[in-house]
């Protein structure tokens, strides 16, 4: 198991380089730079100062010697400065991986938490109503683009019942740190992140409910009950532990999609987040903190997908790597 | 109500998906005055204007009508209408956002006050005055003017902000003419010296500056924000570096200003609380506090509507659902900017410095470019596109200059039998019967136009361009079969790519109007490369020391307007409103430059 996962985080590193080289390769072939349409209709700005300023930053210098001096300071840790923000990327990020990860968290507890139950209760007892019931609801969520849905729910909640606060992830006027703040904290979380879960529990589901009604017929389960074992402890003991590895395994990807999955939440409810300093980056030209975001986002994928692999090989002996 | 409560959500809905395709770019105008590409489609108009004169008839009041008294210590809502969160660079010397603006106008103000032609007065936290040269300005910081913490603002703040201007080491756009102007400021740029020899410290309240040049633009452009420097830390003594400075929680965290109001508290790119304060100096401020949040574009309606919010810039797509809500009012005035389509025709020379005009061009015709003008129905444009709320522009000073704006040009109003009559007397004449013209040698002519994407009128209105063009027989196709993001198009506009003949920019025109700048003839930002000797003689003349004379700048001014009305180098498309929506229950608020209410005095009623 040791040797696995370091062979695993060994290959990472290889592959992290290659999809730096890549992205800052691919980012340097956008046309133009922070520099150019920042300073286009401002008219302070002369031409001298954009020269001295990409001087500064060395924009000027071919693509390789900067990709060399952003590699050389990355793997100490300094992903370089941000042109638009001017602070350093590590800074900047810092600030908005605090709210993406508690939104990120939020959206995927609550996700397993309406989804495994609801999964289970359409398994076990197929084409009941409650099963039809869940099953229409699936569809639904499949089917439903997440910004239509976020803004009936901000619309609903927020501006007609008045329940929940229209955007935003805290209230400015309580004091940081009280037990009001962490409420107030939550109420801002409450919209958001259940816009997102009950759009995300599509998935996990279908596949609950079908591996279930699958496992169901299978010779063990016939096995066990021809034994004499009580029906609830059939699902718990044998129909379950089968049926939840593929939903372990989805786990690791499900984390992969944590760091930039929330753009649209953080959109409409001016959430500052990663998701949002991505998108304006890439139109900024914001190199560094692009590449620094996507190889953020490119580890996540890597190390869930080892995440998938451990919890795999830990849950279901059977595929245990040697 | 049901039904009234489904349209409202159908309009947040279409208002989103509006943004979403937004969400690529800026829109096509790149912004105005300091402010830069950032601001989505916030520029906005006036409801009607006179069928053709095109003169704007503005309908909306500048000031608000509730007149009842303020409520003691009332709290006021703003909201900063974004998609995305504030930078946060609180500092007037750092910051490149206009939402960073719109926030420091709370907690920090110029020491020098200005009036409706947004030239400098004596109503503000210091009196200044000017020697009969116009090259040495005195200023006098008054005596009851302290920094939020209690210090006093001092002479020596009012230099450091020239100190981190000119610093080498300051990486912005802000080391303008204006600063470079001051006497020995560019040795000190250089780092040659660590004196700037042209400001002079008197003592705490009184110090001097000499300009190399004087210039009217001194009155418009001088630079009177000061920067804490006993809060900052100070560069000159290796305190902190300039690096640091910039990324400091100093601007980011707990800046201080000697504004009406001070910095409670900052949550990170989403809201602000301010407090009174207290010390203000022109006297107590009306409201106790004021939050400023981040209100996305798709929600700032609704949240104005159940009271939210009190204060807003309305983007311009949302004036219908805004227009008839009782709780509001809406004030607007011309924004600092404007659309124009500028015409190719030359290079840009980099050794030399200087625009070289190539007078065969394909667009060197006057008359075709005049033609392609009188083509364009930029009226239906501001009517259909933007209700009304943009409207066409007649000359390149904007409105908003008034002793500037030369009135008595109309612009060239929509006439299509005018234009094709220029055409022919020019001599484009189609000659092989396809139904397009040719040049004036019977070549095929084919105009390509580039033009930003970014908001959804952006398509729209390139179309209905080349349609308008296409009808008095001009060929006119997109650069690359498409629009450009506002990146790849000035990348393209800027280097002079032989692919463009036309584009549609925009430019913000910062509060003096001087257009040098944007039509010089040494000025790389003169796009269009057009030059012409009588252009640099009037653009002289025009910041010239005479100029301090305002009747004869305006007489510059006019014959300049008048000179490039005729030559059209570019057309002055449409010209904007910018929209407030303000709650009714705000009183003394008041969008007129040249008003004499100070935010300091804007309070809430109940």
């Amino acid at each position: 198991m040791i040797k696995f996962i370091l062979r695993r985080t060994l290959i990472m590193i290889p592959q992290l380089l290659l999809l730096s080289l890549i992205i800052f390769v691919l980012a340097k072939q956008m046309p133009g730079d922070a520099v150019t349409g920042a300073f286009m209709g401002n008219p302070n700005a002369t031409p001298e100062q954009m020269e001295s300023i990409r001087e500064h930053y060395g924009l000027n210098d071919p693509w390789y010697v900067q990709y060399g001096n952003w590699i050389g300071k990355a793997v100490k840790g300094d992903l370089g400065q941000s042109y638009t923000h001017k602070q350093p990327v590590t800074h900047l990020l810092a600030g908005r991986v605090a709210n993406t990860v508690t939104l990120s968290l939020f959206v995927l507890i609550v996700t397993y938490a309406i989804a495994i139950p609801l999964g289970i209760i359409a398994g076990r007892w197929t084409d009941t109503w409650a099963d039809k019931l869940i099953v229409t609801y699936n569809y639904f969520s499949f089917a439903t683009p997440l910004f239509v849905f976020a803004l009936l729910m901000l619309f609903l909640f927020s501006f007609v019942l008045g329940w929940f606060p229209s955007g935003g992830s805290v209230d400015v006027r309580i004091e940081t740190g009280t037990w009001a703040y962490y409420v107030s904290k939550l109420k801002h979380l409450v919209l958001p992140g259940m816009s997102g879960a009950l759009l995300a529990t599509f998935g996990t589901i279908q596949y609950l409910r079908n591996d279930i009604i699958d496992t169901k017929l299978k010779d063990f389960v016939k096995t066990a009950r021809a034994k004499g074992v009580p029906e609830g402890k059939v699902y718990t003991r044998h129909i379950l532990r089968n049926s939840m590895l593929p939903i372990a395994a989805f786990l690791g990807y499900e984390v992969t999609g944590l760091i930039a999955g929330s753009i649209f939440l953080e959109m409409i409810f001016s959430y500052p987040g990663l998701g949002q300093l991505f998108i304006q980056s890439i139109t900024g030209r914001d190199f560094t903190v692009t590449t620094a975001i996507v190889m953020i986002s490119g580890t996540a994928v890597i190390v869930g997908t080892m995440l998938s692999d451990i919890i795999l090989s830990a849950i279901d002996p059977r595929i245990r790597i040697e | 109500m049901k039904k009234r409560s489904f349209l409202l959500l159908a309009s947040l809905m279409l208002v989103l998906s509006v943004f979403l395709a937004a969400c690529s770019g800026n829109d096509n105008a790149s912004g105005d005055g300091k402010d830069k590409g950032k601001d989505k489609d916030t520029d906005n108009g006036t409801t009607e204007k006179g069928d053709d004169d095109n003169k704007a008839e503005l309908d909306f009041p500048l000031a608000v009508s509730n007149d009842k008294e303020a409520m003691e210590d009332g709290e006021m809502t703003v909201a900063l209408v974004a998609d995305e969160p504030f930078e946060g660079t609180l500092s007037t010397v750092f910051y490149s956002v206009q939402y960073d603006a719109e926030i420091m106008e709370y907690f920090d103000e110029a020491l020098l006050d200005v009036d409706g032609d947004y030239l400098i007065t004596n109503e503000g936290a210091a009196t200044y005055e000017l020697s009969e040269d116009n090259k040495t300005l005195k200023l006098k910081i008054k005596d009851n003017v302290n920094w939020s913490d209690g210090e006093p603002v001092k002479t020596s703040d009012l230099l450091y902000s020239y100190q981190l201007l000119g610093h080498p080491d300051y990486v912005g756009d802000r080391y303008g003419f204006m600063i470079e102007n001051i006497e020995g400021m560019p040795a000190y740029h250089e780092g040659k010296t660590k004196e700037i020899s042209g400001i002079k410290i008197i003592d705490e309240k009184n110090m001097e500056f000499k300009f190399t040049e004087a210039t009217p633009s001194i009155l418009s452009g001088f630079w009177s924000n000061a920067t804490p420097r006993h809060h900052v830390g100070d560069v000159m003594t290796g305190e902190v570096t300039m690096k640091d400075l910039e990324s400091s929680d100093k601007i980011r965290v707990n800046p201080i200003g000697f504004g009406p109001y001070k910095v409670d508290k900052i949550v990170p790119g989403e809201s602000i609380l301010f407090s009174r304060n207290d010390d203000y100096w022109r006297g107590k401020p009306a409201l106790k506090s004021i939050v400023q949040k981040v209100v996305s574009s798709a929600t700032i309606v609704e949240s104005m509507k159940n009271g939210d919010v009190d204060l807003a810039t309305i983007p311009a797509d949302q004036y219908l659902t805004v227009k008839d809500v009782d709780t509001l009012e809406l004030l607007a005035k011309v924004d600092l900017s404007y659309t124009y389509i500028g015409f190719k025709q030359g290079k840009w020379d980099a050794k030399k410095k200087e625009n070289i005009t190539d007078p065969n061009a394909k667009m060197a015709s006057k008359e075709l470019r005049q033609a392609m003008w009188y083509a364009m129905d930029n009226a239906t444009i501001g009517e259909k596109l933007y209700h009304g709320l943009r409207f066409p522009g007649t000359t390149l000073i904007i409105p908003v200059f008034e002793s500037f704006h030369n009135k008595e040009i109309e612009g060239r109003p929509y006439d299509p039998e005018k234009a094709k009559e220029l055409l022919e007397e020019a001599g484009f004449k189609d000659t092989d019967g396809d139904g397009i013209r040719e040049d004036q040698n019977g070549e095929k002519l084919v105009i390509n136009f580039a033009s930003m994407s970014g908001g959804e009128t952006a398509e729209p209105i390139a179309k209905a361009y080349m349609q308008n063009w296409a009808d008095v027989g001009l060929k006119v196709e997109l650069v690359d079969g498409r629009l450009h993001d506002i990146n790849a198009f000035y990348d393209m506009v800027e280097n002079d790519d032989p692919k463009i003949d036309i584009y549609q920019g925009a430019w913000g025109t910062g509060s003096d109007p001087d257009p040098s700048g944007t039509y010089g003839r040494t000025d790389s930002f003169n796009m269009t490369r057009w030059t012409s000797e009588k252009n640099d003689e009037l653009l002289k003349q025009g910041t010239s020391e005479k100029a301090f004379d305002l009747e004869y700048r305006k007489k510059v001014y006019d014959e300049w307007q008048e000179y490039m009305f005729e030559e059209v180098p570019a057309i002055p498309t449409v010209y904007r409103y910018k929209l407030k929506g303000v709650n009714k229950r705000v009183v003394n608020y008041d969008i007129d430059p040249a008003s004499e209410t100070r935010l300091y005095e804007v309070g809430v009623s109940e």
